[in-house]
């Protein structure tokens, strides 16, 4: 097996010294942290690798040294380095050195057990230290991958990595040395020159915690009195579920809790959770703030109140109109006459009553529109759902002739349905879910014969009232669809994952490449490691946002073949159903 | 018979079995191949006159579509009085319905188990609902085009031509959808009539003739069939002549039509029947001959 | 795209480099060896008697050396190249499953695929399984227009009374016609598909399926002997007379009191049985298993004194073997080929009537309580003689050798022999279809050549990567037993 070693870019330059890091004996790889420089006290290197191995978990150990020859001639160094090996004695003892001027390295292996395996090669991989400690490798996705044995394959060569990067991120404590702190060990990595302290930061991290708890305390009171009795009971909770500036403010709710919870974040994808709802809401209260300061000026709020009403009083004009249509040969369509009257009727006189019932209303709406404008200072998608429930309520009359026209439409289809079966002779078995042939009496037969001719000649006057009030219901529902889809897209999208992808592709990754660099006859074999970083589409699937609202559950087949036999369709979406 | 052969001739003999090594290759004929093949087991043998008398049903059916028709049409013209033909019909269906019974002396109803209560609940509810319904039927297929309603009708009758239970024993035979078919093709013609009242005694009519008469026809074939046959000639020749009031031309097609079922067909049935060639053997799929359904009671 | 995916198995076998020198002593290696394409639309993991033969058939050949393959459809999500035991390669190719498991045909779509996969695998034999398959006689089709030699198994027997069965055996007719050798599971079976495929019996050769004796052995313990026990393993469909089963229980059950019933299978009449133990109140002593795994049937069938079957029609009736292997009393009716099934003495033969099987059953039972019926072991013992796969395999490697010897017919014999064959009109019309395929085949010729088509490596067969470990491991293993 080729035998690995991991050297960070950055520690090319440093002084010769001891190489310190961790040995993955499964992999036969080494992966160097830092190196040591001289002078050091072997007893101190090794309590200090003791302390930090406390620290982290990681198993870091002195596993060879590193010269770098800037002087031609220091060959009593190399003996000593050589000697270094039995005090910090290790299995196996990777020596590299550097010659000056010179790119390619050489490195030998000396094991203490010779195993049979002594030929073994050596591979030298450059890694670039800070960018590996912070990036978080992202596993492959099944669906990405078809066959199984490939797939097991790509797990395993996934977690071979993982080890890789886990070492690498776990000793963030070996980097974390402060500036002005002059230890016994001067050792060589990424951060050598050590980290700075800043107040404001420090400040921020002891502010936090008291301004998490009091956010904490007032969402409990807030979620309490919405969980109270009074407004819990059945029809006004029914009025909740259904209505979806409630289901968008109980889901901020959530939101909040989560974020102000004092808790530390326990793993990656939790605080990366975190930190996509934090700016997400954040993004949300600014764009819902500036619609506010849009509305508010310029008594934009009255002149919308006064176009409202003469609106609803089109839409309705508009109806009637329809209707006079649909009671004539509308289209050329020759329909029972009588029927044809009756629904007329009965649904002109709906849309009276709803007219009377706009015009009840007409006085207070710009009051209405003035308060529920202040909403909008709780984010964009509260007054989002505002607007989608304000369409909902003033297209109520639509939604009532939809539900005649289809209860109608589908007593009919649903009549006409077991007609058929008794007109072949056949009749549905409940108990074996299956048609049964059945012999019906001649009085039966008559009877269901004649009231399937009835039924079969009237079914074309019911069909096209519910096709015309059916098309006007999709079309407020696809009004509501686009703002619903709308307030789904802030709610869930992660920006934070999305704005780390795009400014620090490295934090995200999704593996690794290597590329081959100059090479020298008898010398290893050097490869610089770079990292893949996650795609835009992979970003999404991980760190996309649960939302409450979800996309009609049904396929479209299923939703037209609903629509052919006079199923209610609903806009709003159940919760229930959602969380899967 | 087999083990007999073999007891006899012990080595050479090639057997018809496969648990055991034979001497022969794997494909090798023996003498006896085929020769439980049989030809034509079920073949009936048809006698002509039979023929023609089984052929009275469908010559009866056909001749009743006729009829209907024929009456129909006197209907629409005015030619007929829609009191006349409830008139007529119920007397006859009075009349019908003793000769039910006369016929086997009670003997049938007695094993149906039905009520003469039961009978008259029927008919109430047929009158009843028939002439509830006859306005809307009236209005029913205003705006529809006669010629659609024609070809529906057409449709529809010769639908019930097709799955009327002639007798045999078909997969396509549903007497259910027959009768169906036959009311269905009546409303339609019915609410093409000029008033209400002429529909319902156009749909009472319908199923006199589709319904009850057939039944009553059931029962005469088997029991008095010398009647059967005159009967059957009495309505080919009644629907020959409605017919022919209304176009010779359509009469004397609707003769020729009756003449090659009632004698032609038979002829060419007998004929065909020679060249039949029906292999049967060992690998045929048993059928069950039991009655199993008495488990099950 | 099967093909590159084979592709890339080939640079995964690669690796364990093959050693040639071996094979002159592989054991039972016959004369001359074959690359078998054995072609079915039922293969595993459908389950079937159609599907474990071609399976078992397959092992024992690659036993003997032969290089074997096998195409089917895909199941579900299983597509592409899958390899089983002993490198048995499986192809399931993307094609449309129409009706029954059965792919739809045209007759054409199917030809690149098959095509480059006969010429990948430089198939020399096409083994084409069951008349129900559409897959099945494509390849036929297309292995005769690419001048392979041509195999045919029928597994089933047809009637000739309705008009789906003359259209079907039209077809079989023109299928079979040109087909170098035609194997049938018993000797019914031969004397139907001559009739119905017109054939000259002279290339119909009886080979009985088998099944694996160790795998059905007697376990008189598990019997219960204070009660009878009858037990029935079929589909619960009409054409294994079911109907009759339900008349075959009320009427012992009432005679016998300690008489009890074992049903394993499932299908449509599943619930006549029910009503039928509901109606008799027979929850107690009828006891309705359901679908049964294929190795579950042995833990069944032991449980039992005697073993019914009741099938209205049977080639050759598996499942009466595998009772008979694990000891049971067979009652069987009379149909198809199951009389040559089991001898005399093993087997107690009705008609297909519900009298005459209660006849048989109680004669059966007489013997058992009288205690004449012979020991599990003993019918154990005579039965696993009869029929092994070992015994198939051999007379079926016969027939390719003698296949193997003739000649496929060139194009303008084959028109004359569709055309003088099968009737002037389906002739014609398949002659004409026969000479559109070649000049398909002329154009994917031209496509792809076949000297561009690399190569698979052989998985079996005498070069075969596989096998040749497979054999090694198994020659240490008997040496170092000995």
């Amino acid at each position: 097996m080729v035998l690995k070693v991991f050297f960070p870019a950055c520690c090319s330059l440093a002084e010769s010294g001891l190489l310190v890091g961790r040995w993955i004996p499964e992999q036969n790889s080494a992966v160097i942290l830092a190196v040591v420089h001289f002078p050091f006290v072997p007893g101190q290197v090794k309590q200090y690798l003791a302390e930090v191995h406390h620290v982290t978990q990681v198993e870091v150990s002195v596993l060879g040294s590193w010269t770098n020859s800037k002087q031609a001639k220091e060959e009593n160094l190399g003996r000593f380095l050589e000697d270094l090996s039995t005090i910090f004695s290790h299995d196996p003892w990777i020596q590299l050195s550097r010659k000056q001027g010179s790119k390619f390295w050489s490195c030998s292996t000396i094991w203490k057990h010779p195993s049979g395996d002594e030929g073994d090669e050596t591979t030298l991989v450059y890694y670039d230290q800070r960018k590996v400690m912070l990036s978080q490798l992202h596993p492959p996705l099944d669906s990405e991958v078809a066959a199984a044995s490939s797939l097991d394959r790509k797990v395993e060569n996934a977690s071979r990595l993982m080890a890789m990067f886990n070492t690498v991120s776990q000793s963030k404590v070996l980097f974390m040395k402060d500036r002005y702190d002059e230890g016994p060990i001067k050792l060589t990595h990424w951060q050598s020159e050590g980290v700075e302290a800043s107040i404001i930061v420090e400040l921020m991290k002891q502010a936090s915690v008291p301004a998490c708890l009091l956010v904490t305390f007032l969402l409990s009171l807030v979620s309490r009195v919405c969980q109270s009795r009074a407004l819990t009971f059945w029809p006004l909770s029914f009025i909740w579920s259904k209505l979806s500036t409630c289901q968008q403010l109980r889901h901020r709710l959530q939101h909040l809790q989560v974020i102000s919870s004092p808790k530390k974040a326990p793993d990656q994808s939790q605080l990366m959770r975190k930190a996509n709802i934090f700016v997400s809401i954040l993004l949300d209260v600014t764009l819902g703030i500036l619609l506010m300061s849009w509305l508010y000026r310029k008594n934009r709020i009255g002149h919308l109140a006064n176009a409202l009403i003469p609106m609803a009083d089109h839409v309705a004009q508009q109806l009637q109109d329809l209707l006079q249509w649909l009671m004539g040969v509308p289209a050329g369509l020759k329909m029972n006459r009588a029927l044809d009257q009756v629904l007329g009727r009965f649904f002109l006189y709906h849309i009276h009553l709803w007219i009377s019932y706009i015009h009840l209303m007409s006085p207070f709406i710009e009051m209405i529109l003035w308060y529920v404008g202040l909403s909008a200072c709780l984010g964009l998608t509260v007054a989002l759902s505002i607007l989608s429930d304000i369409i909902a309520l003033l297209t109520f009359h639509i939604y009532c002739f939809y539900v005649y026209g289809a209860r109608l439409y589908c007593l009919k289809i649903y009549g006409l349905s077991s007609l058929w079966r008794l007109f072949r002779g056949k009749k549905w078995n409940v108990l074996r879910q299956r048609v049964d042939s059945c012999s019906y009496d001649l009085d039966q037969l008559f009877i269901g014969t004649l009231l399937f001719t009835i039924l079969l000649f009237l079914l074309p006057t019911t069909a096209l009232y519910y096709l015309v009030f059916t098309l006007l219901r999709l079309l407020v529902v696809l009004v509501q669809g686009v703002i619903h889809l709308l307030v789904d897209l802030i709610n869930s999208l992660p920006f934070y994952s999305v704005l780390l992808r795009l400014c620090r592709s490295y934090r995200l990754a999704s593996g690794v490449k290597f590329r081959v660099l100059e090479q020298e006859a008898g010398k290893p074999l050097r490869l610089l490691m770079q990292i893949n970083p996650l795609s835009y589409g992979g970003v999404m699937q991980a760190y996309r946002l649960p939302t409450y609202s979800c996309y009609p559950k049904d396929s479209w087949g299923s939703l037209c073949k609903k629509l052919f036999v006079g199923e209610l369709i609903y806009p709003w979406k159940h919760k229930g159903e959602k969380q899967d | 018979m087999p083990s007999v052969q073999l007891d006899q001739t012990p080595r050479q003999r090639w057997q018809k079995v496969l648990y055991k090594k034979q001497p022969f290759a794997d494909n090798y004929v023996d003498q006896s191949f085929l020769e439980k093949l049989r030809k034509n087991v079920h073949a009936r043998k048809y006698l002509y006159w039979a023929v023609v008398f089984e052929s009275g049903v469908m010559i009866q059916q056909l001749c009743s579509v006729c009829v209907f028709v024929v009456i129909w049409w006197y209907m629409d013209m005015g030619l007929l009085a829609p009191q006349w033909l409830f008139g007529a019909g119920l007397v006859s269906s009075l009349i019908g319905y003793v000769f039910f019974d006369a016929i086997d002396s009670g003997a049938g109803r007695n094993e149906s188990g039905r009520t003469r209560w039961a009978d008259l609940k029927s008919s109430v509810v047929f009158v009843a609902f028939t002439y509830g319904f006859s306005p809307v039927l009236k209005t029913l297929t205003e705006s529809i085009s006669t010629d659609t309603i024609y070809a529906m009708s057409a449709f529809m009758l010769l639908g019930h031509l097709i799955f009327y239970d002639y007798g045999a024993n078909a997969a396509i035979v549903s007497s259910t959808l027959s009768l169906n078919m036959a009311i269905f093709a009546s409303v339609c013609l019915a609410s093409r009539l000029p008033r209400s009242l002429h529909a319902f005694v156009m749909v009472t009519f319908a199923i006199q003739i589709f319904a009850l008469w057939p039944m009553l026809q059931k029962k005469l074939k088997a029991q008095t069939p010398h009647c059967y046959v005159v009967i059957t000639f009495l309505s080919a020749v009644s629907a020959l002549v409605g017919l022919l009031t209304i176009s010779s031309v359509g009469a004397v097609l609707f003769a020729l039509l009756l003449v090659s079922i009632s004698c032609l067909c038979p002829y060419c049935l007998i004929r065909l029947q020679l060249f039949k060639n029906n292999i049967h053997g060992p690998w045929d799929e048993a059928e069950i001959k039991e009655d199993l359904s008495k488990f099950l009671m | 795209m099967a093909c590159r995916r084979g592709g890339n198995h080939k640079h995964c076998l690669s690796t364990t480099s093959p050693s040639i020198s071996n094979c002159h002593k592989l054991p039972s290696c016959s004369s001359r060896t074959h690359n078998i394409c054995m072609v079915s639309d039922f293969f595993y993991p459908n389950m079937g008697g159609v599907e474990s033969h071609i399976y078992q058939l397959s092992q024992c050949l690659i036993e003997r050396g032969h290089k074997v393959i096998i195409i089917t459809h895909a199941y579900e999500d299983r597509k592409g190249i899958r390899y089983l035991t002993n490198g048995l390669k499986v192809y399931y190719l993307p094609l449309r499953v129409m009706y029954n498991q059965s792919t739809a045909t045209t007759l054409f779509h199917s030809m690149p695929l098959l095509r480059y996969i006969f010429v990948r695998e430089r198939v020399t034999i096409v083994h084409a399984h069951s008349s129900f398959s559409a897959m099945a006689h494509d390849a036929l089709f297309h292995a005769k227009t690419m001048q392979l030699r041509t195999v045919f198994t029928d597994h089933s027997l047809f009637g000739f009374a309705d008009v789906s069965s003359v259209l079907t055996n039209k077809l079989l007719t023109v299928s079979l016609c040109d087909t170098n050798h035609i194997i049938c599971v018993s000797y019914t079976s031969k004397e139907n598909t001559v009739l119905r495929a017109t054939l000259d019996p002279k290339i119909v050769s009886v080979i009985p399926n088998a099944v694996d004796p160790t795998d059905f052995t007697p376990d008189p313990s598990r019997r219960d002997n204070s009660t009878i026990t009858i037990v029935v393993v079929s589909r619960l469909v009409y054409r294994k007379g079911i109907d009759l089963l339900s008349g075959i229980i009320p009427d012992l059950c009432q005679k016998y009191p300690n008489l009890h019933f074992i049903v394993g299978g499932e299908g449509p009449k599943r619930i006549v049985l029910e009503e039928v133990r509901e109606r008799y109140q027979l929850h107690d002593r009828v006891r309705l298993l359901g679908a049964l795994e294929h190795q579950d049937v042995r833990n069944v069938l032991v449980q039992g004194h005697i073993f019914l079957n009741t099938s209205l029609t049977e080639a050759f009736c598996m499942a009466i073997v595998e009772a008979a292997s694990c000891g049971l009393q067979v009652v069987s009716t009379k149909v198809g080929g199951i009389p040559e099934v089991l001898p005399d003495n093993l087997i107690i033969l009705c008609d297909p009537s519900v009298k005459s099987l209660c006849n048989g059953l109680e004669k059966a039972i007489s013997h058992l309580k009288s205690g004449s019926l012979l020991s599990p072991e003993i019918i154990h013992s005579q039965v696993k003689t009869f029929y092994t796969w070992r015994n198939v395999a051999e007379r079926t490697e016969k027939v390719y050798d003698r296949v193997a010897g003739e000649i496929v017919l060139p194009m303008g014999k084959r028109l004359d022999r569709l055309i003088s064959h099968c009737g002037p009109v389906t002739g014609c019309i398949f002659a004409l279809l026969s000479v559109i395929s070649f000049l398909f085949l002329m154009f994917l010729r031209w496509l792809t050549p076949d000297y561009l088509i690399d190569a698979a490596i052989d998985a079996t067969g005498p070069y075969g990567a596989w096998t040749q470990q497979y054999f090694r491991k198994k020659r240490e293993t008997l040496n170092s037993n000995s």
